[in-house]
């Protein structure tokens, strides 16, 4: 895997970091009339900033393609606001220079077309003079080492590689914000971790990354921030480690080496701490887990874990637990 | 905007030449049926005749009509087709704007079909030893016809935006486009005579069956009013197709097929 960091003059220069890039106010798409209405996406508000990766997750069904949509100007929302870098796609075509999206689903890519000619043509497509649309086109062939693929179809290219040519192809006209709808979906392993690392470059070189995704190892993995959605509402919105932090418990487990002493088994208990064999279990208060250590000396130590939840069971937890009014 | 019509000339080349089997045996099949045209047309007419001007309509007008079909359905057929292989919602990210992303590939489809045509007609010419004479005023009722034609067509694309499934009422569209075509309304009198200047093409047909067939000369007056129904019909077409992405883009319906 070739994955060479080749930052170029005048490639994403963007201003001053941390800046807003994307900001939704009050979001709504509501389809239908009568009693066939269905509100697809009440009321999301999203705020996102230079250099910042938001995995927003959610059931099938709970909105986050049409919020991906409405963001892109491809879904005209029914009620509130869009602003990328300023300016709203819906009512400024020339929004839409902030923005490249890969969307679920969807090939993205004229099969038909090598690579480098993909490129070449989105370029244009998205107003970039069109010697500078083939140069870049090339710089990010080699940046993501497609360049021996760039004369093959795109048709003949796997999977993998495709989905590579799609994100290049959403970053040639240099975008401050890049929506990807299931990134890693269909992909292998090495793909997978490919398109990973990409993701994170991309948000390096100070872009706004916005991804939604079933497979909630990448979420955790790639983003600095969550938004959890389901039924269209947001439930949760806030950083990946604050998150995760807030459903993880205080529990540590601890192995020693050797069996306890009566004595030590004894103090351990009246600590707070249970005792099964080797391991110890603790949910105390954490200022006296180092009375605990204490009172286990010297015993070798095997390890001290604390229980972490991972995004999978708190995203289960909130999809599963949350209140829901419109039920 | 230059740039956008030099990318989409060379992408649809591209798309088209990157198969040759396919594009010979599509030459060969067009040539065929225009053979085929050609050589009945002269068996009808027999060996003695003096088959001039009034072959050359034959044909001329045969390419025409194969022509202006391509051409209307062009944009409808292209929409549906993206939105089934997944690039449609790239084309409306560009920010040209979705209509200044289609006229660019009606021009550069257009000029491809031309292309096609004219290496047609000229391998006929060679395999047949007779001439198709193509005087130059005729490009004048041309483009009338086209700028109607793609008025049609964006209202058919229009149509496609909004009610997605559009191959039937494509298929009946043609009908009408026979009519529109071939219906002599130029000869007609009475109410008939203004009707043919409101209805989409059929001023620009009537001239070109005028200078093709009957080796008429050109009446200013009654192009300026073709160029004038071409103009309108376009422009109309746009519009319509401005507003069925409107529409589209409310229903949130714009790559589902």
């Amino acid at each position: 895997m070739q994955l060479a960091h080749r930052p170029t003059e005048g490639w994403a220069d963007h201003s001053s970091p941390g800046s807003i890039v994307l900001d939704t106010r009050d979001l709504s798409k509501v389809y239908g009339r009568g009693k066939q209405r269905f509100e697809a996406v009440q009321q999301v508000s999203l705020t996102l900033h230079q250099g910042e990766v938001l995995a927003f997750l959610g059931p099938n069904g709970a909105g986050k393609t049409t919020t991906i949509k409405m963001i892109a100007g491809l879904v005209r929302p029914t009620q509130g606001q869009v602003t990328v870098a300023g300016e709203d796609p819906h009512r400024q075509p020339r929004a839409l220079r902030h923005i490249g999206a890969v969307l679920e689903g969807n090939r993205n890519l004229y099969w038909r077309l090598t690579p480098e000619e993909n490129l070449e043509y989105f370029g244009v497509l998205r107003q970039v003079p069109r010697k500078l649309a083939h140069r870049r086109g090339l710089e990010l062939l080699a940046r993501f080492g497609l360049e021996d693929k760039r004369q093959t179809p795109v048709q003949k290219l796997s999977r993998g590689m495709q989905q590579k040519v799609a994100i290049a192809v959403a970053l040639i006209h240099n975008p401050r914000l890049l929506l990807l709808d299931e990134p890693t979906l269909g992909l292998d392993v090495e793909a997978s971790a490919m398109v990973k690392a990409l993701v994170r470059q991309i948000a390096q070189e100070g872009r706004a990354v916005l991804l939604t995704t079933h497979q909630l190892d990448v979420a955790e993995e790639l983003s600095d921030r969550v938004a959890i959605i389901r039924r269209g509402r947001i439930i949760a919105e806030q950083s990946t480690e604050a998150l995760l932090r807030e459903f993880s418990s205080s529990t540590y487990h601890l192995e020693v080496e050797d069996d306890l002493s009566p004595q030590q088994i004894q103090t351990v208990t009246q600590l707070g701490a249970t005792v099964e064999g080797r391991q110890i279990t603790y949910a105390g208060p954490p200022e006296h887990l180092y009375a605990l250590l204490g009172a286990l000396n010297p015993l070798p130590l095997v390890s001290v874990q604390r229980d972490r939840a991972d995004l999978t069971q708190v995203f289960l937890k909130l999809v599963n637990d949350h209140p829901d009014t419109s039920l | 905007m230059i740039d956008l019509l030099h990318a989409e000339l060379k992408r649809t080349w591209i798309q088209f030449i990157r198969y040759p089997t396919e594009v010979i045996s599509g030459v060969v099949i067009i040539l065929a049926v225009f053979y085929g045209l050609f050589a009945s047309a002269q068996y009808m007419a027999g060996p003695g005749f003096a088959f001039g001007d009034r072959l050359d309509a034959v044909v001329l007008g045969y390419a025409l009509w194969t022509l202006i079909i391509s051409v209307n359905n062009d944009i409808a057929i292209n929409l549906q087709i993206e939105a089934e292989t997944g690039t449609l919602e790239q084309v409306f990210l560009s920010p040209f704007g979705a209509p200044r992303v289609f006229l660019a590939r009606a021009f550069a489809s257009l000029a491809l079909r031309l292309l096609i045509l004219i290496v047609v007609l000229l391998l006929l010419m060679g395999i047949s030893g007779s001439r198709l004479a193509f005087p130059p005023i005729l490009l004048l009722p041309l483009v009338s016809l086209l700028l109607a034609g793609y008025g049609l067509a964006f209202l058919m694309g229009a149509a496609a935006l909004v009610f997605k499934r559009v191959q039937q009422v494509l298929g009946i569209f043609q009908f009408l486009l026979l009519f529109l075509l071939a219906a002599p309304l130029e000869e007609s009198t009475g109410p008939m005579q203004i009707l043919r200047f409101l209805l989409p093409m059929l001023p620009s047909t009537g001239l070109l069956r005028y200078l093709m067939a009957r080796g008429l000369e050109l009446d200013w007056l009654t192009y300026a009013l073709a160029l004038l129904n071409g103009m309108v019909y376009f422009a109309l077409g746009l519009l319509v197709f401005r507003w069925a992405e409107a529409t589209a883009k409310q229903r949130g319906s714009l790559s589902g097929y």
